[in-house]
């Protein structure tokens, strides 16, 4: 293809009312708004749809959510998950003795939160994660813990997207009439 | 003590290099910062109030930096080139006038022939550049040296040349005469042609944007500094932003009537004013030369050569030319 060009015109070859519309253009753009976020004065905004670092819920009486079923511990990709479960006197009659995330296996999927029949771990808006060993990185239990009351957005906002995929389940088993298909998907 | 015989120069003397430290230091700074502004970020503001100490910090990290020299670098030429890029830009400083206090000029010496030795000694520059790019055995270095010297000694006619219509006008080579003769009569006005192939030399000369091809980053690594570190490279760093504030207060001098407060005479202005008119010019080339560089993509080689050749070079000759039959008839027209 023969790319046509046009020779440039008088004013043009003279190149300084480019140069000076140029100008204007980056003196406007010096009075523009920073792109730039101060990060640590400034953090990034949170919303329920962040997935930060898990954390495990305290109940109201101070005892942990979980009750050491492990499914997380079988949910999570990384193996980034240890529980070691134990006999309570508690009504679940089971809870953690030990529960350990190592957060520098862990990759934030989000699959503990999804596997977790008690709604006892979610994932929290804490984002920070620096240290200076490894040792320090792997969170026991006290660490872990944080009061229901931290993650009642999040608990809505998961709520929300299981009620919205039984809904459109619901809606697939409707239209096909089948009910095996639909829930195929499902494991 | 003020009446000894020292102590206008040890006053004169200290202030201009506190200014011209000040200005150049300063320069680091805005450069950075403007460049930030440009681009929609913040530059410098964690040292200091809004990052005003960065020229410091800046300093005392070169101080403490290593300084590596290349195997079989020449050790004598390759630790003289960064004093010889750093010296004339700071010799050429001494010309240049402030203002006027008790009717003589506040500049360190009140030269007869000032536009020559600006020149003079300004053009010793390219020695440390193409010496620093010949000594750092590394052929990007030199070949970041040889082009700044091809620049600086094709740019520098026109330079000469468009200086030369100027001086014709204003009849002396003394830089504070010029300032006297641009009273409330600006040589830009007078010059348009001559102040427009200066302003563009300018940047030649400094070796700025669009016209870095000392250190043409993408071609050359670093171009003639590619090899040098810490304290070296910070004298070459040094000698350039000197470079640019003494070609910002010549453009301000030659052109803009220095000191000369616009509506007021200057004999009538005092001294501190004039050296604030004078700061205040300098400092809107200074800020053209950062405004520029964020502005205009670096040129091709050819082009810089067509334009210095073909453009500047028969635009001055043409300027000088008109200008001096102009002054011609003048005279004539008033001796009859």
């Amino acid at each position: 293809m023969t790319v046509r060009r046009h020779s440039l015109s008088w004013s043009e070859r003279l190149y300084l009312p480019a140069v000076a519309r140029g100008l204007a253009i980056t003196l406007r753009a010096m009075f523009r708004p920073r792109f730039t976020r101060q990060y640590p004065e400034e953090p990034m905004p949170k919303y329920p749809v962040t997935r930060g670092q898990p954390r495990l819920v305290r109940k109201e009486d101070g005892a942990p959510a979980c009750v050491s079923c492990g499914l997380c511990e079988y949910a999570c990709p990384a193996f980034a998950i240890t529980i070691d479960g134990g006999e309570t006197e508690r009504f679940i009659e089971r809870e953690p003795k030990r529960f350990e995330i190592d957060m520098l296996r862990c990759i934030l999927c989000g699959f503990c939160e999804e596997a977790c029949p008690k709604d006892a771990i979610f994932m929290s808006q804490e984002l920070e994660l620096a240290g200076y060993t490894r040792e320090e990185h792997v969170l026991g239990l006290e660490q872990l813990l944080r009061p229901a009351s931290d993650f009642e957005e999040r608990m809505r906002y998961v709520g929300e997207i299981n009620h919205r995929w039984h809904a459109t389940e619901l809606a697939a088993r409707a239209r096909t009439g089948n009910k095996d298909a639909a829930a195929a998907g499902h494991p | 003590m003020t009446d000894a015989p020292w102590f206008r120069p040890a006053v004169t003397i200290l202030a201009a290099f506190g200014a011209m430290m000040s200005l150049a230091a300063g320069m680091t700074l805005v450069e950075r910062k403007v460049s930030a502004f440009i681009q929609e970020r913040h530059g410098p503001n964690r040292v200091g109030p809004f990052g005003l100490l960065q020229p410091l910090a800046d300093l005392i990290k070169f101080v403490f930096k290593e300084e590596l020299a290349p195997d079989r670098a020449n050790p004598l030429l390759f630790l003289l080139a960064p004093a010889l890029a750093c010296l004339p830009a700071m010799a050429t400083f001494a010309a240049l006038p402030f203002g006027f206090l008790d009717g003589k000029p506040m500049v360190v010496a009140n030269l007869d022939v000032g536009v020559l030795y600006v020149l003079a000694v300004g053009s010793l520059g390219v020695y440390g550049i193409i010496l620093g790019g010949w000594a750092s055995n590394n052929k990007y270095s030199l070949l970041g040296g040889l082009r700044a010297s091809a620049q600086m000694v094709s740019y520098e006619i026109s330079l000469v040349l468009s200086l030369v219509s100027v001086i014709a006008v204003s009849g002396s080579l003394n830089l504070s005469e010029i300032v006297l003769a641009q009273d409330q009569r600006w040589n830009v006005l007078v010059q348009p042609v001559a102040a427009l192939v200066f302003l563009v030399t300018m940047f030649a000369e400094t070796n700025r944007h669009p016209f870095d091809f000392a250190e043409c980053e993408p071609e050359l690594v670093g171009g003639f500094h590619t090899e040098y570190s810490g304290m070296r490279f910070a004298l070459f760093f040094l000698g350039e932003y000197i470079a640019m504030v003494v070609m910002s207060g010549f453009m301000a001098v030659l052109f803009f009537g220095g000191c000369d407060v616009p509506f007021l005479a200057i004999a009538a202005t005092p001294w501190w004013a004039g050296a604030l008119a004078m700061v205040v010019k300098m400092g809107f080339f200074l800020l053209l030369y950062v405004w520029v560089r964020w502005t205009l993509p670096r040129f091709r080689y050819d082009q810089l050569m067509y334009l210095g050749w073909r453009v500047l070079l028969p635009l001055s000759l043409a300027n000088l030319a008109v200008t001096g039959v102009v002054l011609a008839l003048d005279r004539q027209g008033a001796a009859q």
